[in-house]
């Protein structure tokens, strides 16, 4: 086999013993690598129903056949695990020197099983795994903590750590890695946390197999002198991804006063022209051509890495348009370990909850210094506020009651990221549909919607674009496990892939193969929720009520009076199923998945629940 | 005829502004407009008027607000 390393190495934290497990080349061309790993992997070994924050729940950390070859941003690791805040198969992709590392260790993987009794660190230094104490860094921040891991081991490694809040079983914590980068929104960094690990360090010293190295070399830089040339020339990189905030307030959009509003007049002070000239660095991952970190100085003199999501969910979307403080909140998340997008979710809920008489308490929108503290309290899990909203604003809404899950922004429980679609109907499809609840990651149609299709129709070229972004986006990138930035932000071929595949694995794939293989991904983690809600219906792929609703319609501009309308966004789900080869419920038919070759998961699937 | 032209991302640095009035010759589409404002005809963009995106064929009237993006893909 070449291309994959061929292994994966299982880790207990119970016993403190591990193994080096190999797999077939079966496994390798079926699943690809990255999501389709972790989701097949978990699949066969969690039991459905268990406590995601018990030791019988597994952290998977998946690369995939290009990760860690020097190619157009491929330093990046998927990490994932039975989801505490969704409470089905979860996962996340981060820039991290591990994509390597881990490779040139010799595996394809990491499985993460059983808990330690006190805090410890996983080393993995080639063939050799230890169980180090971590308890001088437990408690600590993800910068700190990072940094003794440095001083400790030398900077020539990978790490992904935790802060408090995944020590905190925080349902929405994150895996942190390099400093500034954060994957895992549905609460992976809870599921370390709940394993007593603090931490993992990877070094890696050997040669990744590959099927033909010489070609991979001059295919890999000649792609990273391309992706770079088309980020310079379309000057991208200026502002990076925070360029939308200021689009998004023009379209109406933006995420304002936990999504009530979609544009406000001093959004502009956060749009990426404010960042660009406030930027005092800016970071990437790993092999990246296009660094999207631009930090600042936030209020409190410290660096603070932005990116449109975070300024979008912990600025306007808590009405905070002082950048500095928006530089704040997000250094807090950053080192506390809590995912921005839900953070920022999660205090506008609040606000809007305090707001609308189901909460109590003295937060309201705008109070930058109050979201501080709260952040705290979430991280630490401190007080009866603090201890609740670490559930997620779906949980919270649960316990306050009135009606408040109407606003909660989350589809199957993860909150959603920083678009307003109360009249984009294609994107609050994206949402409803994303494998793992309201990410972004998955698809974004938003700009296709306006200048390709009208912006008011519910028709099947939407679901048709939801589908075909999901192959590339969540599958192909997902599986290959690389940044999607170079083809979706500056026109990087997608062509390349298949080839940059087949350089390393001696294979002969096109893109079509790399769509049956996220077809069968997407697939499987539907099987997931399937097992572990036998009940699931389709109303469980409707973004929040609140978006239906005519009160909540924008009072004023061009979409004044515009919410998402039920028997429609219904239709367009149809055309989403339809297309997708589901049934009714949104799960896939017998009929697609022995297509796909999940005859077997099919039978394990209806021993639990109902297939059609 | 007046309108206001936004330009978004990393137009602001290749039309040198970021939101100005400009004092159109005479009747303009869409697509003429990002043209007087020095933006690269090769350049696939997005053109909203008033919140609405338009065809590079349509026409600006008198008093338009015109928001000129690079077209993301929403990171």
């Amino acid at each position: 086999m070449k291309g994959w390393t061929g292994f994966i190495l299982r880790v207990n934290l119970t016993d403190k013993t591990w193994k080096k497990e190999s797999f077939t080349e079966e496994f390798a061309q079926k699943w690809v690598g990255g999501r389709g790993f972790a989701a097949k992997i978990l699949f066969d070994e969690l039991k459905p129903g268990i406590d995601a924050l018990g030791p019988e729940n597994k952290l998977v950390v998946a690369l995939g056949p290009i990760a860690g070859i020097p190619a157009p941003n491929t330093g990046k690791v998927v990490v994932a695990a039975k989801s505490p805040l969704t409470g089905f198969y979860g996962d996340g992709n981060l820039g991290s020197n591990v994509s390597s590392h881990l490779r040139k260790a010799g595996y394809d993987a990491l499985i993460v099983e059983g808990a330690a009794d006190k805090p410890v660190y996983l080393s993995i230094e080639d063939d050799k795994v230890e169980f180090l104490d971590a308890s001088e860094m437990w408690g600590q921040g993800t910068y700190h903590s990072n940094e003794w891991l440095y001083k400790k081991h030398g900077k020539n490694l990978g790490v992904l750590n935790i802060g408090q809040a995944g020590e905190n079983k925080v349902l929405f914590a994150v895996i942190r890695s390099l400093e500034g980068r954060a994957g895992g929104r549905p609460g992976i960094g809870a599921v370390m946390g709940s394993k007593m690990l603090k931490a993992i360090v990877v070094k890696g010293t050997k040669q990744i197999p590959q099927a033909d190295p010489d070609l991979m070399r001059k295919l890999g830089v000649e792609g990273l002198k391309k992706a770079r040339e088309l980020d310079q020339k379309s000057g991208w990189s200026k502002q990076s991804t925070d360029a939308v905030l200021g689009w998004c307030n023009e379209v109406n959009g933006l995420p304002v006063q936990n999504m009530r509003h979609t544009a406000h007049p001093e959004a502009y002070k956060l749009d990426g022209e404010h960042l660009n000239d406030a930027r005092i660095a800016t970071y990437g991952c790993p092999s990246c051509t296009m660094h999207c970190g631009i930090t600042i100085h936030d209020k409190e003199g410290r660096e603070s890495e932005l990116d449109y999501e975070n300024i979008g969910m912990l600025g306007p979307n808590i009405n905070v348009f002082d950048l500095k403080q928006v530089g704040s909140l997000n250094y807090l998340c950053d080192d506390y370990g809590l995912d921005t997008i839900s953070a920022g979710a999660v205090l506008g809920f609040y606000a809007d909850a305090i707001e609308r008489g189901a909460a109590s308490g003295d937060f309201k929108f705008g109070d930058a210094e109050k979201g501080k503290t709260l952040l705290w309290d979430i991280a630490a899990r401190k007080g009866e506020t603090g201890n609740l909203l670490a559930d997620g604003a779906l949980k919270a809404a649960k316990v306050y009651g009135k009606n408040s899950a109407d606003y909660a922004m989350q589809v199957k429980g993860l909150e959603m990221a920083a678009y307003n679609c109360k009249s984009i109907p294609g994107q609050a499809l994206a949402f409803g549909v994303a494998a793992i609840g309201g990410h972004h990651r998955e698809a974004w149609i938003i700009t296709f919607e306006l200048k390709h299709s009208k912006r008011e129709s519910y028709g099947p070229e939407k679901a048709a674009k939801v589908i075909e972004l999901q192959r590339i986006r969540g599958g192909l990138f997902e599986m290959l496990v690389a940044c999607r930035f170079p083809w979706v932000e500056v026109g990087y071929e997608l062509e390349n892939y298949p080839k940059f595949f087949n350089a390393v694995t001696g294979l002969d794939w096109t893109l079509d193969n790399f769509w049956t293989a996220a077809d069968r991904a997407y697939s499987m983690i539907k099987l997931h929720y399937l097992r572990e809600f036998p009940n699931a219906t389709r109303r469980d792929d409707y973004p929040p009520a609140v978006w239906f609703d005519k009160s909540n319609a924008d009072t004023e501009g061009p979409q004044k009076g515009v919410v998402l309308e039920y028997d429609k966004y219904d239709s367009l789900l149809q055309h989403y199923y339809d297309q997708r080869g589901y049934d009714q419920r949104g799960i896939p038919t017998m009929e697609t998945l022995k297509k796909l070759g999940l005859a077997d998961e099919a039978a394990a699937a209806a021993k639990v629940a109902k297939l059609n | 005829m007046k309108v206001t032209v936004k330009l978004i991302g990393p137009l602001i640095y290749e039309g040198g502004f970021s939101e100005k009035a400009v004092e159109l010759p005479g009747p303009m589409t869409a697509g003429e407009l990002s043209a007087f404002v020095k933006i690269d005809k090769k350049r696939p963009t997005i053109i909203t008027r008033n919140g609405r995106a338009v065809a590079n064929s349509d026409l600006i009237a008198e008093g338009d607000r015109v928001v000129i993006s690079h077209i993301y893909s929403g990171g």
